[in-house]
């Protein structure tokens, strides 16, 4: 079974993870979606890191030292940031982490992210600009985004069916390029959260 | 003498830095920490890599052969074993003093 969901606080998702393994659905795999496989319903305890990986033997290095301590890798990749653990018996810690700092450091690492996400958008976003893509047309004339012969001209049922069936193309030769900055901004107010996550978390 | 910046050194690092006179990886760092510390130091995975990860970065642990495939062991270097050395004397003078006044 797969889920779509979409969590800011690691907390949460970790609680929504022993949620789902309670009802009898345990985690098998987490990309875009959570992918869930049925299983005897059980208490759980799932705990989730956030880091990337330069090499695969770092990777391997890592994983290696969860399950020394205790924890099951069950989802993550060398670059996916998100690492899933799941405690494997009832020895060993109950958290990986041990001091506030370490566990507040997660969001730090996941701010960062998101942020070189958003910056990454900024030189493309200022291509658009220095060719003129973005032209100033579509705000002061929007009339000149349509491109159906005499559409203005025509009245009643028949300009209003023209009219709406040329709006999205209008609208998409007019605006497309607002997906860049509108993504720069989504990252970066995902970034703010993280960071905000952060200071907080530090603080508890 | 103008002191290290880095000093005084946590508890945690300082305690790492001491298992790592020996090479040894991540699970058996855990391991000498705990038992040197007399159960006081206790550190989570997570927690522990995050502290590896730091020691590298100021180049006071190295990666040194290992004959596991998948675990990396290190060991301390010349510059850490130098910053312990500094905080040790640290420590020392504070209870030279402290016994000083207050006795033993």
């Amino acid at each position: 079974m797969k889920k779509m969901k979409f969590f800011t606080n690691f907390d949460r998702e970790e609680q929504w993870l022993n949620e789902m393994a309670r009802q009898g659905y345990q985690l098998i795999n987490k990309s875009v979606a959570y992918e869930f496989a049925p299983a005897k319903p059980e208490e759980a305890n799932y705990r989730i890191d956030y880091r990337f990986f330069k090499t695969r033997q770092d990777f391997e290095d890592y994983k290696a030292l969860f399950e020394d301590c205790g924890w099951t890798h069950v989802a993550g990749t060398k670059s996916s940031g998100a690492q899933y653990f799941k405690q494997t018996g009832d020895w060993g810690d109950d958290d990986i982490f041990s001091d506030v700092n370490s566990k507040a450091a997660r969001y730090k690492r996941i701010s960062d992210m998101w942020l070189s996400l958003a910056c990454s958008f900024i030189p493309l976003f200022a291509v658009l600009i220095s060719t003129g893509a973005i032209h100033i047309t579509a705000f002061v004339k929007p009339k000149l985004l349509y491109y159906t012969p005499g559409l203005w001209e025509m009245s009643g049922s028949q300009f209003w069916r023209s009219f709406l069936f040329e709006t999205p193309f209008a609208v998409m030769r007019g605006f497309s390029w607002a997906v860049i900055p509108i993504m720069i901004l989504v990252y970066a107010a995902f970034a703010y959260k993280a960071k905000k996550e952060y200071m907080k978390s530090q603080q508890e | 003498m103008s002191r290290d910046r880095h000093l005084p050194l946590t508890e945690t690092v300082y305690y790492i830095l001491l298992a790592l006179r020996e090479p040894a990886h991540g699970y058996l760092i855990m391991q000498k920490v705990e038992e040197m510390s007399a159960g006081q130091v206790k550190m989570a995975a997570g927690t522990l890599y995050g502290a590896v990860e730091n020691l590298l970065k100021q180049k006071w642990i190295q990666p040194v052969q290992s004959e596991d495939s998948r675990r990396k062991v290190y060991v301390i270097t010349d510059q850490g074993l130098a910053i312990l050395r500094q905080d040790f004397e640290r420590m020392k003078h504070m209870i030279e003093v402290t016994t000083a006044i207050m006795g033993s």
